[in-house]
């Protein structure tokens, strides 16, 4: 890698509790003791982070500059591994401070690493100098081999004690390292490597370091495999899309690669997807509880978007408020840091605790997508339109949850509209609810009603058109939302007969020219939005008598011609009648309005239904009359006037 | 009425929507929204004014009286709808800013054009007008039906017996299901000078009619900007717009120079025009006003206070563009017009001929009813007159019979036989008082049945010629005008458009303009000094420019599109500024590598600009890929559309335009370094000047692999962009160490050593260039794109 050398100061995470106890202990007898201390546990992760810690040395050298290629083998028995690399060598000459040769040094001596310094290495994984001299102490066999200074050298190891010294193999121009080891069935039991285990760490590797190259010989299946990705993070996060099965919701996804101070890598995208997908590292190491690291990514990438929606007026539709989630809904995003101290917490040890991280990757990130969402004017209408989907559908959500919630036994009076005056009985088939232009008339209808399974919903003024509005639109309206929430069966497609409170819907108008409007523009509403309460049947128009005829001290009430009839020849024969045509509902007294409109027994119901023949046609009416195109209703209203029998001056 | 459970009835969603809504729609076409023809009056009107005369006996000679009692009287009797419905339909009837010739005497406030609502109706006190008594004097003349009111308990006039056409005075405006209507009012002498006319020559068309009806006359008064033939045609098609405008005038007050406006266009809300102005003048949009001040009274009064005595025709110009002072008024006449054999007047758009003509022939009929009734009433005086005379010619022997008969019912027989009079009349004669009889009042009555016996005979004339009738109305109709008639308001002048510049708007500052590399924009009143300018994390200033407000800032990107935009409309923000993809629709990763501020010239076409080759100053642009050319700048010194205009067109696979640098004198020499550490100046004006956006011609011959790192232009010898190599040492790219031909290859000046950075300073400007430049002849038009 072409990126020059940054200073860093790493040191073990255990330094200031481990460090004068340890040194103290004969060899690496402590390690074989508590080897959780060191690599986690002596399970299947355990056993695997040894050949981790080695590939991580290798990854340090040749992120460093030092090597091209890695070669990882598996042996056909699972319990063996090698690394080699092609870098420096590790090196071969004596210690002046030990007398002994740095190799033995390094693979026997906890902090013995060139790690310590800065000197040799800018950034690494693993355990920061410890790696060598743990996996040494935790094999049953290590054989080292390193090729350098013009020659080939090789010592053993069994249980992290030297057997023999350094040996000189003869000359050799190549240089490299090769680790070759088996872990110590004592310490791990019956295990064995897990070819898939290792391969997957492996392209990790690969993903993060970019332009990295490992091959895997893995003799255990017979297989190998050459793990190398050009594009580092941004391979890694198309990988991650394309295993969620999400597309891109834009062209070329948010990359940030930054060599050092600190090293760090993003890539991130946002996807057709419903959920966000963040995949983040630390060190090499996997996070898969996140952290400060991801929590400052998510930081940066709320207020990039905040601030270039902020900067760029009407960008946003109006009423649409995105929160954190709406910005971030659809993201899959890799992020890789590599950090001095890094803090784990958790259960598992996976999620950064470094505090002031979350500050910097916030900064870093933010400054970087600001610029990218500001010189890609089409990924940055892409990603609002992206926020705006998700806002919406978080508003849409919201109401249908609305309308789960209030299905559920225990509550399901909770949601309902404070005007409707329910009924008593929960038996949707026997309920019916009766909805009424105006308070006035509502109030009388509430009165008259019975209240056993008679409801009543009063609607303030004239509803909207639901032929001129959108879905949104209707369901913002205060009128039509709350004849939702009382039919209780959801609107669109969370529409459910089951849910349906009442079986029968009636209609109760005034019989004037408003309450004539009111009853289109509601049989419009359910005929576009509730099509299967139609369909179904449920949907019915009150008749509320034609005529009024006084008589003396008493008023009865015609309704039609034939019975305003028979009532005017049954008066007295000195009686003069006065007939009225009936006009509001609160002209009656409740009893009456009962008697004549709501009594099962004795009123008149009309069953709105849609023929089957009289689809296309009915349609076209609703369409016309009350449409968008004035030309439309004015040809339909001088077409048909003839049609009206009743005008109401 | 026997309980009869029923099952319900199928009813098809279609017919149950269809027969509600035509009901509805039918309901507020004829009897909500839309005037009657004949009084010019929607039903609540009519029954507003009907209540206040026949129930209230509210004449325009009676006390006022509250306005609530007129509204319950109204809801009660006639119009079962809302109260406030009603009170407001009263209240613009009261209106002198809304009616021509207001109909309601109000007492009180009955709001005011700043669109205050009317104190309620307990507070308001009103009574008739004389004018609306015009419409209502003949109501119990028998001139006009009543039908039953909506219970049957009462009974109201279908339409009322209007003397005066009164659609047309004062005008209608209303939204009905499937059709509207808006009639202006209009000026009643000319109305009725139109009206005689018609009845003088009936086949007077619309266009004649316009003679006498040039054009609405608005109670607000304000301008009419159309002319006779505009308005004849909205006149024939009974729609259209005209364009109105607020009068004003000068005034000077102390040194003040001042336009007072004291009329505006008809149903303007006044309030918000002036709120309107002052945001205008607030937002620093209009800089010949410093202030606008609401004086109105009874009389409207806004004040606008001028910076300088000649701005006020700009200043005026901007309003009559940016604010309702002028505005379309759209004409609509459609109302009710009865059609013979149809139940109820039907809804029409009439032209101005239907509309008078449809008055008059209600008014024929108005006054043959009148006659008619007046006939009848006389010929019953006749009748008993006719009696008293018999009686009177033997008055002795009639005395007898009464003094001899049985009873009341005896006498009249006797009377009955021997005066031949019939049962009316002997009643009559019986209850005659006893000094009648008395010489005086005996040769009264004589006199009457004579006179009355006259006017029969006149009558009877009358009723029996359609002429007489009309002469009838031709006098009245100029009675009327006498006694009613108003010179007009609303003047005509037609033309008088004021002339609009847009630049007459930007008030002519310096500025200076920070432009960093990262594309953000931002402009100051003081010059910035480069070390204190705020960037952002990474960015550095790129470009400090001075100029006018007036004049354009272009921008010049690496993909050879130019954007330019006014420098007024740079935002003059603290902080970073904005990003210029705010302001211009830029390709992805699109950057800027140029910038300069030009003074505006109008375009000039190709043609003209055939030799403009040689004029400078001219933008001097070279690619990564070592082409160059140069171009004058007069095609970008309009402001461009967001999507820019193209200045030159990159081959396919070169990364872009390094650097548009600005030739001032054309001695420059260009200055390039390469990536490959090679250097190479030659003079600008050997690059090719291109009309329209090109390729342009070979600036520097590149080795394979090679691109071209920095360019600028250099005015000396030993100065020139400075370039850093990879190993650290800076180089200048002076003209005296490499200088060459325009495409040569250049000179390797360092060895193994590439250059790896161009540390740029930013690029300063003082001046526009043109600005002192002689007159640029021609430029091509870069414009298309």
């Amino acid at each position: 890698m072409s990126t020059p050398p940054p200073a860093r100061g790493p040191a073990p995470p255990a330094a200031t509790y481990v460090a004068d106890d340890i040194e103290v202990m004969e060899g690496l007898d402590h390690i074989r003791r508590r080897p959780g201390m060191y690599i986690g546990g002596t399970d299947e992760s355990g056993f695997h982070h040894l050949l981790w810690e080695v590939v991580d040395n290798a990854v340090d050298e040749a992120m460093n500059g030092h090597a091209s290629e890695i070669r990882v083998t598996l042996e056909p028995d699972g319990r063996t591994a090698e690394v080699s690399d092609n870098g420096r060598g590790i090196p071969v000459d004596v210690h002046k401070k030990t007398g002994k040769p740095a190799l033995e040094v390094i693979l026997t001596t906890l902090f013995s690493g060139a790690k310590f310094d800065n000197k040799q290495y800018a950034a690494s994984g693993g355990l920061h100098g410890v790696g060598a001299a743990v996996v040494n102490a935790l094999s049953a066999q290590l054989d080292a081999t390193v090729r350098r200074d013009g020659a080939r050298w090789h010592q053993a190891f069994r249980a992290g004690r030297p057997r023999g010294g350094l040996t000189r193999l003869g000359a050799d121009r190549g240089r490299g390292t090769t680790i070759r080891f088996s872990p110590d069935p004592e310490i791990f039991g019956d295990q064995t490597f897990d070819p898939d285990t290792v391969r997957q760490h492996l392209e990790i590797s690969t993903f993060l370091n970019r332009g990295l190259r490992i091959v895997l010989d893995d003799r255990i299946r017979g297989e190998v495999h050459t793990l190398v990705h050009e594009g580092g993070v941004a391979d890694y996060l198309q990988r991650l899309a394309k295993d969620g099965g999400t597309s891109p919701a834009h062209e070329q996804p948010f990359t940030l690669t930054r060599a050092a101070d600190p090293r760090l890598d993003i890539a991130l995208c946002w996807t057709d997807g419903t959920s966000e997908r963040w995949s983040s590292f630390v060190n090499g190491i996997p996070t898969r509880q996140g952290g400060t690291h991801e929590q400052g990514l998510k930081d940066a990438v709320v207020k990039a978007v905040r601030s270039w929606i902020d900067l760029h007026d009407g960008a946003l539709p109006r009423g649409i408020k995105p929160t954190a989630e709406d910005i971030r809904e659809g993201i899959v995003a890799a992020c890789s840091l590599f950090i001095g101290r890094p803090q784990f917490q958790g259960q598992t040890k996976d999620r950064l605790n470094n505090p002031e991280v979350r500050a910097q990757v916030d900064g870093l990130a933010r400054a970087a997508l600001e610029r990218w969402l500001l010189e890609n004017p089409s990924v940055a209408d892409a990603v609002v339109a992206r926020v705006v989907l998700a806002a919406r559908a978080r508003l849409a959500s919201r109401e249908a949850t609305q309308q789960v919630r209030r299905k559920s036994a225990v509550n399901r009076k909770l949601n309902l509209p404070g005007k409707l005056a329910d009924c008593s009985t929960s038996d949707a088939r026997r309920s019916e609810l009766f909805i009424v232009e105006g308070d006035s008339a509502g109030g009388s209808a509430k009165q008259a009603r019975d209240r056993e399974y008679q409801a009543i919903l009063p609607l303030r003024g004239k509803v909207l058109n639901a032929e001129q509005a959108s879905l949104q639109k209707v369901l913002a309206n205060n009128e039509l939302s709350d004849i939702v929430k009382a039919l209780g069966c959801g609107i669109g497609k969370d529409l459910n007969l089951d849910r349906l409170r009442y079986h029968k819907i009636i209609l109760l108008m005034d019989a004037d020219s408003d309450g004539h409007h009111i009853a289109t523009l509601l049989l419009t509403f359910l005929y576009r939005h509730l099509t299967p309460l139609v369909d179904a049947g449920h949907v019915f128009l009150a008749q509320p008598p034609l005529y009024r005829i006084d008589a003396g001290k008493k008023t009865w009430w015609a309704a039609d011609d034939r019975e305003r009839d028979r009532v005017v020849k049954r008066l007295p024969p000195r009686s003069r009648p006065e007939i009225s045509r009936f006009k509001g509902l609160g002209e009656m007294m409740p009893k009456t309005l009962f008697e004549t409109t709501m009594d099962p027994a004795r009123r008149r119901l009309l069953q709105v239904q849609v023929p089957e023949g009289a689809r296309l046609e009915t349609d076209q009416v609703v369409n016309d009359l009350l449409g968008k195109d004035p030309r439309s209703r004015f040809r339909a209203i001088t077409e048909y006037m003839d049609l009206v029998d009743a005008l109401d001056v | 009425m026997p309980p009869t459970p029923t099952e319900p009835q199928a009813v098809a969603l279609h017919e149950a929507t269809r027969q509600r809504y035509l009901s509805y729609a039918l309901s507020v076409i004829t009897a909500r929204a839309l005037p009657d023809v004949r009084d010019g009056l929607k039903p609540v009107q009519r029954r507003i004014l009907y209540a206040m005369d026949a129930n209230l006996k509210l004449r325009p000679d009676a006390r006022y009286r509250k306005s609530a009692a007129v509204v319950g009287e109204v809801m009660a009797k006639y119009h079962p709808h809302g109260d406030q419905s009603i009170y407001e339909a009263l209240v613009r009837m009261a209106q002198p800013f809304s009616l021509r010739h207001t109909l309601v005497d109000g007492q009180g406030n009955f709001g005011s054009m700043d669109g205050d609502a009317a104190a309620a109706m307990r507070y308001t006190e009103c009574r008739l007008t004389r004018v609306a008594m015009e419409l209502l004097t003949e109501i119990d003349q028998g001139t006009v039906d009543l039908r039953p009111t909506y219970d049957g308990q009462h009974e109201e006039p279908e339409v009322l017996p209007a003397q005066l056409p009164q659609l047309l005075i004062n005008g209608a405006e209303g939204i009905a299901v499937g059709m509207a209507t808006r009639i202006p009012p209009h000026n009643l002498r000319e109305v009725l000078a139109a009206c005689v006319a018609l009845i003088d020559q009936p086949s007077i068309d619309t266009a004649g009619l316009c003679r006498f009806i040039p054009g609405p006359d608005f109670p607000t008064g304000a301008v009419i900007l159309d002319g006779p033939d505009v308005l004849r045609q909205i006149y024939e098609d009974g729609s259209g717009s005209v364009r109105v405008r607020a009068r004003w005038a000068r005034e000077q007050r102390g040194r003040r120079a001042l336009v007072v406006i004291s009329e505006i266009p008809y149903s303007l809300n006044k309030a918000s025009v002036v709120e309107r102005i002052g945001e205008l003048v607030a937002a620093r949009k209009l800089p010949q006003v410093v202030d606008v001040r609401d004086e109105s009274t009874d009389q409207v009064r806004v004040v606008l206070e001028l910076r300088d005595e000649s701005d006020a025709e700009a200043a005026m110009a901007y309003l009559f563009r940016h604010t309702p002072l002028q505005t379309p008024w759209h004409v609509n006449l459609t109302c009710l017009v009865p059609v013979p054999g149809a139940p109820h007047p039907v809804p029409m758009r009439v032209d101005l001929r239907t509309a008078l003509q449809a008055w008059l022939d209600f008014r024929q009929l108005t006054v043959r009813r009148r006659f008619q009734h007046e006939l009848d009433r006389l010929r019953e005086r006749i009748h008993i007159l006719r009696a008293f005379a018999a009686i009177f010619r033997d008055l002795d022997l009639a005395i007898r019979l009464i003094r001899e008969a049985e009873g009341r019912r005896d006498a009249q027989e006797r009377l009955m036989d021997a005066f031949d009079l019939d049962d009316v009349q002997s009643d009559r004669v019986l209850e005659l008082q006893l000094y009648r009889l008395s010489r005086l009042p005996i040769a009264d009555i004589l006199d009457e049945l004579e006179q009355k016996l006259i006017r029969e005979a006149e009558i009877e004339a009358i009723l029996a010629s359609e002429a007489e009738i009309r002469a009838v109305i031709r006098k009245e109709l100029l009675d009327l005008k006498k006694l009613y008639g108003e010179p007009r308001r609303t003047s005509f002048e037609a033309g008088a458009e004021l002339e609009y510049r847009e630049s007459a708007y930007i008030l002519q500052e310096t500025s200076y303009v920070v432009l960093t590399r990262d594309g953000w924009l931002r402009r100051q009143a003081t010059p910035p000094r480069a070390d204190k300018v705020r960037v952002r994390e990474g960015d550095e200033v790129g470009w400090v420019l001075q100029g006018s407000t007036r004049d354009t800032l272009t921008l010049f990107t690496h993909l050879g599109v130019a954007y330019a935009t006014r420098v007024d409309d740079v935002p003059a923000t603290t902080g970073y500024g904005e990003p210029v993809q705010k302001h211009f629709k830029l390709a992805d990763g699109e950057r800027v590598v140029g910038a300069v501020i030009l003074e505006p010239q109008a375009t000039v076409t190709a043609e003209e600009g055939a030799d403009d080759d040689e004029d400078w100053p001219q933008g001097v642009a070279v690619t990564a890929g070592g082409r160059g050319l140069r171009f004058p700048l007069g095609g970008h010194s309009q402001p461009s559309q967001r999507g820019g205009r193209r200045y030159l067109r990159l081959d396919d696979g070169d990364p872009g335009v390094i650097h548009v640098a600005i030739a001032q004198t054309g001695d420059e020499q260009a200055c390039i370094a390469t990536r490959a550490g090679v250097g190479l100046a030659f003079p600008a004006a050997e690059l090719t000047a291109t009309k329209g956006a090109a390729k342009g011609s070979t600036a520097i011959a590149l080795k394979e692999g090679d691109a071209v790192l920095a360019f600028d232009l250099s005015a000396a010898e030993d100065d020139g962009p400075t370039v850093v190599s990879a190993k650290g040492q800076a180089v200048v790219i002076r003209p005296d160490r490499c200088h060459g031909k325009r495409g040569a290859r250049g000179k390797e000046l360092l060895k193994k050593d590439p250059f790896a950075l161009w540390t740029r300073r930013p690029t300063l400007q003082t001046d526009p260039p043109g600005a002192d430049a002689p007159a640029v002849a021609a430029h091509p038009d870069g414009g298309e794109d």
